[in-house]
């Protein structure tokens, strides 16, 4: 066994080298390495900046932050710090550590200091353009606020201002002025230092200097959005919220993203009853002051003109959905649901905590059943297995500090990037401090994975087994000197990778976590939307767990282990169910989307919970509409295993939760769940303290070694970009413009022999379909391909019959004569 | 067009550097030397050889003025016109180069010989006014000086810096500057008269520097 030194030991916090200095008269001492605007900032002096952000390297770009300075000489004497003779010095507070003894005047007590940073606001507004009234940022603006409290009164410059033709996009979304940039650098140095995703720069030098993009290649991150709420000027913009609302004439609310598992903090900002712009809020356990564009910009899905806005039920006569009214949807769905006699539930990954305990508790008290999966995805019985064993009701486990405190991080069936934006930033954070290692087993290097400076174990799909036995053994990794595990939800289609997983956690002593692609994942986990999980992470097969849940719920738990979700489809389409209760769900994401779609087409009865028209309202007997997040309060749990709670952003929205038509339904058929708000499911889930019984024992299945892809045909890899397909991604152009090319990755060798260049158009096809993609080049195995999921209206699922693992061709399309144009 | 040569030559650069970013000034001036200018194609492969973005290449490649972006002459002439050259005559020498040869400021003739461009100093002040032709010095100019100077640039007779080294092309200069040794380095002396006269005085009449000054 490896022995690396611990990190793990040294958790608590070492007794800091405090370093003793004057500030404005106030003797203070901070830690050893502190810069003098951060200890300022402690004592409640505000230095004026723009430039500084504590989560950036300090960069003095602006120099707004000038400071006097004495230190004491080797005498004992103090010293101001000297310019030209006889003159003194300002120094920028902001790249300047404190030291012992230092003395700081800021512009409160010193009259040069004062005047150093007036003199440089009066630069910095030499070629601003002052259009604070038409800025988006005017009200909100550092630069305002700061000309106001520490500039001049009066400009003394006459002259012709510098002026650029405005606005440019640097990508589709983000947007910049020029003429209104300070050049502090913020936004080149985010997108290097944070994302890691360098495409915009300082470009040209003197007074055209600006930030810029190389002309060819637009500034796509997955983080983009970030640059503009961190620009201290109006500099930076979004196409989404240009010119859509003043600062002062918005209210806000701080929420939880709804996107990932992330449970990112953001604000939420919206006028006249809609959400207008969200912001990053910051939360510095969880996502600091950084959001995914995916949680900044894909909120227009609740507007949208499909929205959901009152009951309907499927008139016996014409076979057409009607408008009903509440209590005769209620008592139609009951009386449906009765007649049914078995029914299945699917609760989808988009619910709170709360909603998914009522499906939990619905299905089992109201249906009698343990009928309800909330994977609408492909998964797996191992995997049920797994997060009963390791997963379910755990309560807060491996934490986004714990990353950076790690050795070693290995991701499996992860990337970060595209599946859990908050957490990548986190981990780039945490490789960037260089303590901590990642790996990752994963088909080929990803972006992602090299921002992350990864060590790639090389694994096709469908064989990571043996990838994940040998990492037991990695001296290299040394998971046993305080390592993280980080499972996917993708580990699922692969058998026997979970219950490997599970023996190399216990092997190795390493912590894991469960890290899903959905924000309602681990909340409905939590609260028992699964076949073989009560509430609170009880094993349904514990008699003991049962007794637990049926003296809260006051009633007895059905004993008959539940079917999941593929389980559920297929016994409702052979007439083994009677009915389902739908809640968001796409059908599109399941393995099979075109079973799934025949499945809820020939069920006997279907109710639909869900927010805008979907395929399972085409087909359902009765819909309810129900809240989108902004317009209820709630809770997400995140992948770690924190309840991130949040209020209704958009009070005066009569829109209904989950939870409350599921009480409509439930009284209606003489079994009231026991509450009918958010607050009393809270409540009663709350009432079940952490499991402290047996647990169900981890998964044991043995892999099976993966088929080679038939002569001719490739396996493929695929998973989610972040920006990509879906119903709660829809309403915002900018955004899906700003995404990735959707683009089939192939190995340079499979490049060649397709005759193809990077760039072309390919057509990537199964037996069922086919699709037409760009060709990218990546360190694949040469009889591997990646293909987006879900991206630019191809669904592989859907389209190709296709998921990980699956066999496909590629071919190369040829390029459009372009002689030849078809007559109009 | 960055051939293949061009690109194993740039990656021979980045190699000679522990960071290989740290190669991306030289790595430009070879751009230069093959393709008379930055080009978008010498951005691209600068970018994608030392794994940078190429709006990183850009924001280096527009910073420094020694890059162009627009296709230079035969010969580079650049006259100083910082202080003490202005006044011992550098800026009547600018005024009668943009007259004689039709051209502004970082413009080059139509037959593609010169391009005219004021400098900043070139450390060069005991010899002034100075002008450079691809970075060679040609010392004590005057604007009569300078005239014959561009004319026998654009004639293709041969030409000497003042110093002592032949002229060569701008394009072989930035071979040079991209650190591909032409062998004429040690062409010329290092330091002239009047760069030593200051020296020589101090000499004869016994001065030092005083103690305590600069460690």
């Amino acid at each position: 066994m490896t022995v690396t030194p611990s990190k793990a030991g040294s958790n608590a916090p070492a007794p800091q080298d405090l370093v003793t200095l004057t500030i404005d008269g106030i003797e203070t001492s901070v830690p050893k390495g502190t810069l003098v605007i951060r200890a300022a900032e402690q004592i409640g002096v505000q230095i004026p900046r723009f430039c500084d952000h504590p989560l950036l390297a300090p960069v003095g770009a602006c120099r707004q932050c000038l400071v006097e300075v004495a230190m004491p000489g080797p005498d004992g004497e103090l010293r101001t710090m000297m310019g030209p003779p006889g003159r003194v010095k300002p120094q920028a507070s902001c790249t300047l550590p404190v030291a012992e003894g230092m003395q700081v005047k800021t512009q409160l007590t010193s009259p040069i200091a004062d005047k150093a940073q007036q003199g440089v606001m009066e630069q910095l507004l030499i070629n601003h353009p002052l259009d604070c009234p038409v800025c988006d940022k005017g009200g909100e603006c550092p630069l305002q606020n700061q000309a106001m409290t520490n500039g001049r009164g009066e400009s003394r410059f006459q002259e012709v201002k510098r002026t650029f033709p405005k606005p440019i996009n640097i990508s589709a979304q983000v947007l910049l002025d020029r003429e209104r940039c300070v050049l502090c650098a913020r936004c080149t140095r985010f997108s290097e230092q944070v994302a890691g995703d360098p495409f915009i720069a300082l470009v040209e030098r003197g007074a055209l200097q600006q930030v810029g993009i190389y002309e060819k290649e637009p500034y796509r991150s997955n983080f983009s959005g970030n640059v503009i709420q961190i620009c201290p000027v109006g500099a930076l913009t979004s196409a989404d919220y240009r010119f859509r609302a003043r600062p002062f004439d918005l209210v806000s609310t701080p929420s939880v993203a709804e996107h990932d598992s992330g449970g990112a903090a953001i604000r939420v900002d919206h006028r006249r009853g809609k959400v207008v712009r969200r912001l990053a809020w910051n939360d510095p356990e969880v996502n600091e002051e950084w959001i995914t564009d995916k949680d900044r910009f894909a909120f227009h899905y609740a507007n949208r003109p499909d929205r959901l806005t009152h009951p309907q039920v499927r008139d016996g006569e014409t076979g057409e959905l009607r408008p009903a009214s509440w209590p005769e949807a209620f008592a139609v769905a009951a009386r449906g649901l009765r007649a049914a006699g078995r029914v299945g539930v699917l609760t989808g990954g988009r619910l709170t905590r709360e909603d998914a305990y009522g499906y939990a508790k619905f299905a089992r008290v109201a249906l009698g059943t343990n009928d309800i999966d909330f994977r609408s995805r492909p998964a797996s019985a191992e995997e049920e297995q797994f997060l009963a064993s390791r997963v379910a009701g755990r309560g807060l486990g491996v934490t986004y500090t714990d990353l950076e405190r790690a050795n070693a991080v290995v991701l499996l069936g992860l990337e970060p990037e595209e599946e859990a934006g908050t957490l990548f930033l986190r981990l780039r954070k945490a490789y960037r401090a260089g303590g901590t290692r990642i790996f990752a087993v994963a088909p080929f290097t990803s972006n992602g994975l090299r921002k992350l400076g990864a060590t790639v174990v090389k694994a096709a799909p469908g064989e990571e087994v043996p990838a994940i036995e040998q990492l037991a053994h990695d001296g290299e990794l040394a998971l046993d000197g305080g390592g993280v595990i980080l499972v996917g939800e993708r580990l699922a289609t692969v058998p026997g990778a979970l219950s490997a997983v599970a023996v190399l956690a216990s092997q190795t002593g390493a912590r894991l976590a469960w890290v899903p692609r959905r924000a309602g994942d681990r909340g409905a986990l939590d609260a028992g939307c699964l076949g073989s999980v009560l509430p609170g992470g009880r094993p349904l097969a514990d008699a003991g767990a049962r007794v637990d849940v049926g003296a809260v719920w006051g009633s007895t738990v059905p004993t008959v282990p539940g079917r999941d979700t593929d389980g559920i489809l297929a016994a409702a389409a052979a007439g083994e169910l009677g009915g389902l209760v739908v809640a968001g769900v796409d059908l599109d994401d399941l393995a099979d989307p075109t079973a799934a779609r025949a499945a809820v087409a020939s069920a006997g009865f279907v109710v639909s919970l869900e927010l805008r028209a979907s395929a399972v309202t085409e087909h359902a007997d009765v819909v309810f509409p129900v809240a989108p997040v902004a317009e209820k309060p709630g809770s997400f749990v995140s992948w770690e295993g924190r309840v991130r709670p949040f209020e209704k952003v958009l009070e005066g929205s009569n829109a209904v939760p989950d939870v409350r038509v599921l009480a409509g339904i439930a009284d209606e058929l003489g079994t009231p769940l026991g509450f009918q708000t958010i607050e009393a499911a809270a409540a009663e889930l709350d009432e079940f303290a952490s499991w402290d019984g047996e647990r169900a024992a981890d998964p044991t299945v043995a892999a099976s070694p993966a088929a080679p892809a038939p002569a001719g045909s490739h396996r493929l890899a695929t998973w989610k970009t972040m920006i990509g397909d879906g119903p709660m991604q829809d309403g915002d152009p900018a955004y899906h413009a700003s995404g990735p090319t959707p683009t089939v990755l192939v190995s340079a060798a499979t490049l060649e022999s397709l005759g193809a260049a990077v760039g072309d158009q390919v057509e990537l096809s199964t037996d069922t379909g086919t699709a037409v993609l760009a060709v990218g080049v990546a360190d694949l195995a040469d009889d591997v391909v990646w293909a987006p999921t879900s991206s630019g209206g191809v669904n592989l699922g859907r389209d190709l019959g296709a998921g990980a693992g699956s066999a496909v061709r590629l071919s190369l399309v040829p390029a459009a004569a372009p002689a030849v144009q078809e007559a109009m | 067009m960055i051939t293949d040569e061009t690109k194993a030559e740039l990656r021979e650069i980045a190699a000679r550097y522990p960071q290989p970013r740290s190669g991306l000034l030289p790595m430009l001036h070879l751009v230069q030397s093959a393709e008379g200018r930055v080009t978008a194609e010498g951005i691209e492969a600068c970018a994608e050889i030392l794994g940078i973005t190429a709006a990183e290449v850009s924001g280096v490649a527009t910073f420094y003025t020694m890059y162009k972006r627009r296709p230079m002459g035969d010969y580079h002439v650049g006259v100083c016109t910082n202080t003490l050259c202005a006044v011992m005559g550098g800026d009547v020498i600018f005024e009668r180069l943009k007259e004689h040869l039709g051209v502004g400021n970082d413009e080059t003739t139509e037959d593609g010989k010169i391009t005219l461009e004021h400098v900043e100093c070139n450390a060069a002040c005991d010899y002034a006014p100075v002008v450079m032709v691809n970075w060679e010095f040609m010392d004590n100019q005057t604007p009569e000086s300078a005239t014959r100077l561009v004319d026998d640039l654009r004639a293709g007779s041969e030409v000497r810096s003042t110093r002592g080294p032949r002229i060569c092309t701008w394009r072989e200069a930035e071979r040079v500057l991209a650190g591909f040794d032409d062998g004429l380095a040690d062409e010329g002396p290092a330091a002239g008269p009047a760069t030593l006269v200051g020296l020589e005085i101090a000499r004869e009449n016994g001065w030092k520097a005083p103690e305590g000054g600069q460690q």
